[in-house]
């Protein structure tokens, strides 16, 4: 029986060394950070709350949160909207099904940098294709990435095109869940498409629209990649991330103190934003 | 007539998705002073944004880096994870609740929170631009572990008794036995963890600072960012292009299992 | 089965699959370890810059040649996203040479803090070395705020004015607009719509509207010090730039901003604006001359100028320099035998080399009467008004923060100058109470 005692620890043993290295000292070592201001290259040095108090007054930290909401408040809505009306099109028995799915679902899979760079262009002023077609409709240029109240818009329109394609396949799955007899009840009450929708559709794939909406706001809180090209966060700080400050202030002040303040603070807040989210599911339940 | 018009919904919102993949790969075969007015094709096709871009940015090389990351993290994430996960839905052990919790907070710990000390951590160690940097965070990954917990709980316990009578290690029993019966959770995982090393930039972009140790999202993204491009559109497309062709030629193959991939990640949250 | 045998086997087989994993990484990681196992010789990194890098090579071979007792190896600094970040690397890697050539003086503050770099006053004979070299306010300038010296000037790239001389004569002007009010003038003769689509296609200037903090060493803050004769932004901890030159200077970037003589949005570089006469006239340093050669349309002709100031100015009109100098990393065995290479490197015949090989600036006074120079400025008249120029460059201010101040300074800059959503003097009492707020803990 000894073996029975012996070899499941040695299975697990990497996990456990992997975790202690990665996870909890990591965790314990981002809070002792917070007391203290560190650039790497000079002694670190006790500071008390003074980071958590630069924190509270950090105007531009408090802006990226903002802007984070901002991207959510535009981003999930536009993303569960879309996908649902796409994925309830091609639930209809379409033909080549299978391609449409393909298509939608090519930008999921690229490298958010592709997508962020063919973008830029797309967005460019002078001479970005959308400026040139809304030229030719009449329309005048738009500053997409250079109006400060539309680059944040425009920053959750194009990660909505990224994604979409994910969230079409996911409300594909729940609609086939939808047992067919519920329509065919409906059809003999002579509903017409849209109510069905409504009544017998919605209630019924609320639970994927909630996985939806968890996904995409920890998706959005770690909006990064795509500011970092496309806008360096401006205009006017109208498109930094959190994520983004974050880096900046650690990986470019290398101030890690306040770095890891930021992180813990903003680790928080995402813990809660989704604890919320999560129990209102349940609630729903 | 509502089918019709679905079709032409479709194929319209079709074209939203296909064109601008066209067009990038196009503008990359354009020469620059067309690109401005570029829509279809351009009056002649040229590579010189290519040879531009190859010429600028040791990309192949940071083909290979991130080709080499990616191959070893996944084997580690297969290797490691199975490990575990065998030992926590097949074996009994004491802790094997406190293991199981451990991973459950891993899962639902915000990586924002682990970032800077994480990267103290490398610089501690001395991995700052050593592929170390790049593979060893990552040998381990808690959905992995979690979906091949749960796929091993489905194989039946008399496969595992059997191999046991024979004499098999544990080990053996991990990959000779459940691995040829796991094939679907194997095939998904590696997926999802290719992929997603494959497309990290956060990470290399904080521990590796030399241009030849690379990957290649993180080349691309500073050669976009960065001056070298000279704010040439041509040769940023180029590099977006090269950078998104491996993975597309991936995905044109294994277009289902890709799919499939990702969905179950989604259904598992 | 036994359990000893069974074990064995575990063993062996995470043995056979580590051993696997291990010889797969170190095939690859071999190279990075290279480094480690130099022999004992000074080991200097250059920059990473072509010209830079044959310019080294060609000093550290003469230097061998003829000391073979204290070996030179140099290296250009491993390639990266920036020489600074590089460096910051190799100090917490503990990777770092005996010199780097290639710092930026606003960054040596930093790490002379952090204790990583030589004293270099405190060698035999350096003071008097550097007083040779160079003018009292640049040895001040230098000069920690401990008192030491922890850099020696070695190069500087002054920021001037270029402009397009045929546009100007179009433009019915005789000299280069020197004044704000000159300038505004000329911008508003040049400001045209060539296609009528009611978008702005030639502007008298462009400067990057990125807000990245460098970005400002190009336009803001070449206009503050030859607005204010040299002034700081920095001094004793405390902000000191909201006052009347910069004022002035926002308020001249705001007009230029607000009447559309500069473009708001980001020029798409199908050709040099500047060669393609999209734009009049740009701030930049002397390597605009050798790309300007390359690339300039036939019978385009450019010359340098000083930059604008507002119309009261009187005296020399400064500005900045981008300085480049030379640390010694206390790593180091010994810094006196370093210094023996500094002094030849630095020497004037070197200066010489450098400046033939790179067209750069060696800091170095009065280098437009230096007789050794004479012949290089008389083939390259260009270079010698940057030359001129040299006799009154700034670098930056002494500051750990500096990069912050610069980054406050540009975020201000972009609310008020580009986008006008503050005035310049609100924008100016914003950036100071922030940089102050720095200074606090």
């Amino acid at each position: 029986m000894k073996r029975k005692t012996f070899i499941p620890y040695l299975l697990v043993s990497p996990y456990v060394v992997h975790f202690i290295v990665f996870v909890a000292f990591p965790v314990i070592f981002s809070i002792f950070l917070t007391f203290h201001d560190w650039n790497i290259i000079a002694p670190m040095r006790y500071v008390g709350l003074s980071n958590y108090i630069r924190l509270f007054n950090d105007t531009i930290f408090i802006k990226s949160l903002l802007n984070t909401l901002i991207f959510l408040a535009i981003h999930i809505p536009l993303q569960i909207i879309s996908a649902l009306v796409i994925a309830e099109i091609l639930n209809q028995n379409i033909k080549l099904r299978g391609f449409f799915r393909a298509t939608f679902f090519m930008p999921v899979i690229v490298s958010g940098v592709v997508v962020t760079i063919l973008w830029q262009q797309l967005y460019g002023f002078e001479t970005g294709l959308l400026n040139r077609v809304f030229i030719q409709l009449g329309f005048g240029k738009v500053g997409w990435l250079t109006d400060p109240s539309i680059a944040m818009p425009s920053i959750a329109l194009m990660a909505t095109w990224k994604n979409v394609g994910l969230y079409i396949v996911l409300f594909l799955v729940g609609l086939q869940t939808v047992p067919a007899h519920y329509y065919e009840a409906a059809d003999l009450e002579g509903a017409n498409h849209f109510q069905k929708f409504i009544k017998i559709t919605l209630p019924l794939i609320n639970p994927t629209i909630f996985m939806v909406v968890i996904l995409s706001t920890i998706g959005g809180f770690s909006l990064f990649i795509e500011p970092y090209v496309m806008t360096g966060g401006g205009p006017l700080n109208s498109t930094i991330s959190a994520m983004l400050y974050i880096y900046k202030q650690g990986f470019f002040y290398y101030h890690m103190g306040y770095a890891a303040t930021l992180g813990f603070f903003f680790a928080l807040l995402i813990l809660t934003v989704i604890m919320i989210q999560k129990r209102y599911v349940e609630k729903d339940r | 007539m509502r089918k019709a018009l679905f079709y032409i919904i479709l194929i319209m919102i079709s074209l939203l998705f296909i064109y601008p993949f066209y067009w990038m790969v196009i503008a990359s075969l354009t020469p620059e002073n067309e690109l401005s007015s570029l829509t279809f094709l351009p009056s002649y096709f040229t590579l010189s944004s290519y040879i531009q871009m190859f010429d600028k940015i040791p990309i192949i090389r940071s083909f290979f880096n991130s080709l080499f990351v990616a191959l070893s993290v996944t084997t580690g994430v297969l290797i490691f994870g199975s490990m575990v996960g065998y030992a926590l839905s097949r074996l009994n052990f004491k802790g094997k609740k406190l293991i199981f919790y451990l991973i459950i907070f891993t899962m639902t710990l915000p990586f924002q929170i682990t970032l800077i000390p994480q990267y103290i951590i490398i610089v501690k160690f001395g991995w700052v631009d050593s592929y170390y940097a790049l593979i060893i965070p990552y040998l381990m990954n808690t959905l992995a572990i979690i979906m091949f917990r749960q796929y091993f709980k489905s194989i039946p316990q008399d496969l595992i008794d059997a191999a046991r009578i024979d004499g098999c290690s544990e080990l053996r029993i991990i990959f000779r036995i459940l691995w040829p019966n796991s094939i679907p959770a194997i095939v998904t995982i590696a997926i999802l963890t290719f992929m997603a090393t494959w497309n990290e930039v956060l990470w290399p972009l904080i521990v590796i600072r030399d241009e030849h140790l690379m990957t290649m999202p993180q080349l691309v993204t500073l050669f976009a960012v960065g001056g070298r491009a000279e704010s040439q559109l041509g040769v940023k497309l180029a590099s977006a292009v090269l950078l998104a062709l491996p993975i597309i030629i991936c995905y044109l193959f294994l277009q289902k299992y890709f799919i499939q991939s990702m969905v179950s990640t989604g259904l598992k949250e | 089965m036994n359990i000893n045998s069974c074990l064995k086997k575990i063993i062996l087989n995470k043995k056979k699959i580590f051993t696997l994993l291990l010889i797969i990484l170190s095939t690859n990681l071999s190279c990075n370890f290279e480094k480690k196992d130099i022999p004992r010789e000074i080991l200097y990194w250059s920059s990473n810059n072509n010209e830079e890098i044959s310019f080294a090579r060609f000093i550290t071979n003469e230097w061998n040649k003829r000391n073979l007792e204290l070996k030179v190896h140099f290296q250009p600094v491993p390639e990266g996203q920036s020489s600074e970040e590089i460096i910051l690397a190799a100090v917490v890697g503990k990777t770092t040479p005996d010199v780097y050539s290639n710092m930026w003086q606003g960054d040596v503050e930093t790490y002379a803090q952090a204790g990583v770099l030589v004293a270099l006053d405190t060698l035999n004979g350096f003071i008097q070395f550097l007083n040779e070299r160079c003018d009292s306010w640049t040895v001040k300038e230098v000069t920690s705020k401990d008192g030491h010296i922890y850099q020696i000037p070695w190069k500087i790239n002054p920021i001037m004015m270029i402009y397009n001389k045929k546009i100007l004569k179009e433009l019915g002007l005789t000299s280069p607009p020197q004044t704000y009010s000159e300038f505004l003038e000329a911008a508003k003769r040049f400001k045209k719509d060539n296609n009528n689509d009611g978008y702005t296609d030639q502007w008298i200037g462009y400067t990057e509207v990125h807000t990245t903090w460098w970005q400002r060493l190009f336009d803001f803050y070449p206009l503050y010090l030859a607005a204010s004769n040299g002034a700081s932004l920095i001094q004793n901890d405390k902000a000191v730039f909201n006052n009347v030159h910069a004022l002035q200077v926002f308020e001249f970037l705001r007009e230029l901003y607000k009447k559309e003589y500069f473009p708001k949005e980001r020029i798409s570089a199908r050709q040099d604006p500047f060669l393609s006469s999209t734009i009049a006239t740009r701030f930049t340093g002397p390597w605009e001359i050798s790309h300007a050669e390359k690339f300039k349309p036939t019978d385009f002709e450019y010359s340098f100028q000083t930059m604008p100031v507002p119309n009261e100015h009187s005296g020399p009109i400064f500005t900045y320099g981008d300085p480049k100098n030379i640390i010694v990393f206390k790593s180091s065995v010994d810094p006196n035998k370093i210094l023996k290479f500094l002094k030849y490197f630095l020497s004037e015949e070197n200066d010489l080399k450098l400046i033939e090989m790179t067209n750069q600036l060696p800091r170095r006074k009065n280098i437009d009467k230096n007789p050794v120079f004479a012949n290089y400025f008389t083939k390259n008249p260009l270079m010698l008004r940057f030359a001129h120029q040299a006799n009154y460059v700034k670098g930056t201010d002494v500051s750990v923060i500096l990069k912050e101040v610069f980054d406050i300074i540009s975020q201000e800059y972009e609310a008020c100058v580009i986008y006008g959503v503050k005035t310049p003097k609100e924008a100016l009492k914003d950036a100071e109470r922030a940089v102050n707020l720095l200074f606090i803990k």
